[in-house]
């Protein structure tokens, strides 16, 4: 019975609550015969999510006013460029791989260059800073769609024993990022400048040089997403980060890390991509126009945060 | 003196070339487009054909100057200011492609009292004062289902992938294909996902709308989704329906590799991104005097079977297949409309 209320008392057991209620309800459809291709679907697409969703809760849990917006730019120069240098041979995957960590470490260096020395907010630096990266996705390709390398394209659609490839690195991701927040000084360094960065400041912590490295690790990882999305889809897209912007910043607040800062929650990304890409499907699946799709993702959104959020005062 | 020389003899050759225009009064005359969004492939070959039509046609005299400006935000509100701007810096014409059907229209009729033609194209605005330039976007949609009537005689059911919710354009075409159904009965929408013109949305949204379809026969569009929808087909194994694609490279190379490979067949229609230069061309017309309608029409750009291998030479990879318009297509498109 304790362990029972424990439980419930986890901020992220709401989004994975409400991602199994949406997938029960959206196989039942079929009466269970869309069972291993929409789970196999959900896992797939729920990765790029979760990817991106990592760096930005990290952002997030630096605490208020902390954001990165320029994700969805860092997605689509990581993948076209990455794609461009690659062209198509199996051998220059790795060197791929590393351009595309650059470019990520670049952007997180530039984000962070505007926020500390010319002082500017991070959604306001963030911002101007994506619309820089983009431009130069425009510039390098002008939408020019190279497929990846074919072991790289293999290995993004395929599944190892059931498991969509993706999902597992997604899930190493996650179990890196759960390692350095809970164990590691550093994650404790961000939630306590999260929970206050004048008392973090006094306590001695390197305010600057965590909230810089936390900036260079969100945007490597939105590099890495663009690098696997690019290579999933069969090339990259000029506008193929776009709809990742709302999505990275949505499942971290779903799956219950605090909006204001200081507390964090892995977990809950995974919950909180998966309802998603569910819920999607599952208005799909059910014929309903786009409008009322529309208000009902919002109204599930909204129902889920109000679940996840109801802590007691003064629990933290 | 060399200079003027040459200038005096290219406004001569332009004359010459342009029998109808005979007084190339729009030699000192300024058009700029206003263009809302730059951010996929259709949009940058409409940039790319805007900028070679009309560099020639500035060198060879015929506007002076024909400058375009894209908004960095895709909002009403921006390309508004974006308008306002452009009548305080005095051009004679504003070529739209606009944001919003609606949200436009105070800043076009600014532009109109302040005497400028106001063109819109693509996405058309309803101000009256303004011409539009507009695709028959229901023949489009229903131009597919008729096509799969006669690929598929005992016709099934459809997956309908939509472009962005809440767009004129994807409304009519969305209209345009439930009329087909309509209109042959043997086939049935099983399914209708939005794909916002993308192929990563359109696969995502494919991809988990597929598990609990029957089985599709074909696949309807509206541009830029049917290589995503054909990636998530081939992913979890099913028998490749009939996808009706939109004349981007990728989708036309992804055709040209199954019909070497297993003969399949299907269609591309879409609008040509070349628009942009017949918009022009009209803008000129009208500047030039002459008595246009305020609606026209443009034709689509289709590609069929037969056709396919030599649409796919002249698209340029990463672009969308494409047909520029001279001076005298928009004449033709003037005269029909008449």
């Amino acid at each position: 019975m304790n362990a029972l209320v424990r439980l419930f008392s986890r901020p992220w057991i709401w989004s994975w609550g409400a991602a199994f209620v949406i997938w029960f309800a959206t196989i039942m459809v079929t009466g269970g015969a869309s069972t291993l291709g929409l789970t196999q679907a959900a896992l797939t697409f729920a990765a790029f999510s979760i990817i991106v969703g990592l760096g930005q809760m990290f952002v997030i849990t630096l605490g208020p006013g902390n954001i990165d917006l320029s994700v969805p730019a860092t997605m689509t120069l990581a993948g076209t460029v990455a794609l461009k240098f690659m062209n198509v041979e199996n051998g220059m995957i790795l060197p791929g791989l590393a351009v595309a960590v650059l470019i990520g470490v670049a952007v997180g260096i530039g984000n962070y260059a505007l926020i500390k020395a010319l002082r500017i907010p991070p959604i306001i630096a963030t911002l101007s800073m994506s619309f820089i990266v983009q431009s130069a996705a425009i510039w390098t390709n002008r939408g020019l769609r190279i497929k990846p390398p074919s072991f790289l394209a293999d290995f993004t659609t395929s599944a190892t024993l059931g498991v969509p490839n993706l999902a597992l690195v997604a899930l190493a991701l996650s179990l890196l990022s759960w390692l350095v927040l809970e164990k590691t000084v550093y994650g404790r360094w961000i939630s306590a400048i999260g929970q206050s960065m004048p008392a973090a400041r006094m306590a001695g912590i390197p305010v600057d040089g965590v909230r810089f490295i936390t900036y260079v690790f969100c945007a490597v990882l939105a590099a890495l997403a663009g690098y696997l999305l690019a290579c999933f889809s069969g090339g990259a897209a000029l506008n193929m980060g776009s709809e990742y912007l709302l999505m990275s910043i949505a499942v971290v607040v779903i799956g219950g890390t605090a909006v204001a800062g200081g507390d964090s929650n892995v977990p809950g990304i995974w919950g909180a991509s998966l309802f998603m890409f569910l819920v999607v499907s599952m208005l799909n699946t059910y014929g309903l126009g786009a409008g009322i799709r529309l208000i009902m993702t919002g109204l599930i959104i909204i129902s889920v945060i109000l679940l996840a959020g109801g802590r007691k005062p003064g629990a933290r | 003196m060399k200079i003027r020389k040459l200038l005096l003899a290219s406004v001569a050759i332009a004359c010459a070339a342009m029998p109808v225009s005979a007084l190339a009064d729009t030699s000192g005359k300024k058009i700029a487009l206003s263009n809302n969004y730059a951010g996929n492939s259709w949009r940058q070959a409409m940039l790319e054909s805007w900028e070679k039509v009309t560099g020639e046609a500035v060198k060879a005299g015929v506007v002076a100057a024909a400058d375009a400006f894209t908004t960095a935000e895709n909002q009403a509100t921006e390309q508004a200011a974006q308008i306002q701007n452009m009548i305080l810096q005095g051009y004679d014409a504003i070529v739209i492609n606009a944001a919003s059907p609606t949200a436009l229209n105070g800043a076009i009729k600014e532009a109109c009292d302040a005497g400028i033609t106001v063109v819109s194209f693509d996405g058309i605005a309803t101000e009256p004062c303004a011409w539009r330039i507009a695709v028959d976007f229901k023949e489009m949609g229903r131009s597919q289902i008729e096509f799969l009537s006669g690929k598929l005689a005992d016709g099934g059911n459809l997956l309908e992938i939509r472009g962005l919710a809440g767009v004129f354009v994807d409304d009519e075409i969305s209209g345009g294909i439930h009329a087909g159904v309509e209109q042959f009965p043997q086939f049935k929408v099983a399914g209708s996902v939005h794909g916002d013109w993308a192929q990563d949305v359109a696969q995502k949204a494919v991809a988990g709308i597929l598990p609990s379809l029957p089985e599709i026969v074909g696949v309807v569009t509206q541009g830029g989704d049917g290589y995503g929808a054909a990636q998530a087909i081939a992913a979890v194994g099913r028998p490749m329906p009939v996808i009706v694609m939109g004349n981007r490279e990728d989708e036309l190379k992804w055709w040209k590799e199954q019909k070497d490979a297993n003969g399949y067949e299907t269609m591309s229609v879409s609008i040509a991104p070349g628009v942009s230069t017949l918009a022009f061309w009209v803008a000129q017309q009208i500047l030039d005097g002459k008595d246009v309608k305020k609606d026209l029409v443009v034709p689509f750009l289709r590609i069929d079977q037969d056709n396919l291998e030599a649409n796919l030479e002249t698209t340029p990879a990463g672009g969308v297949a494409n047909v520029e318009y001279s001076q005298d297509d928009a004449l033709q498109v003037i005269e029909a409309a008449n």
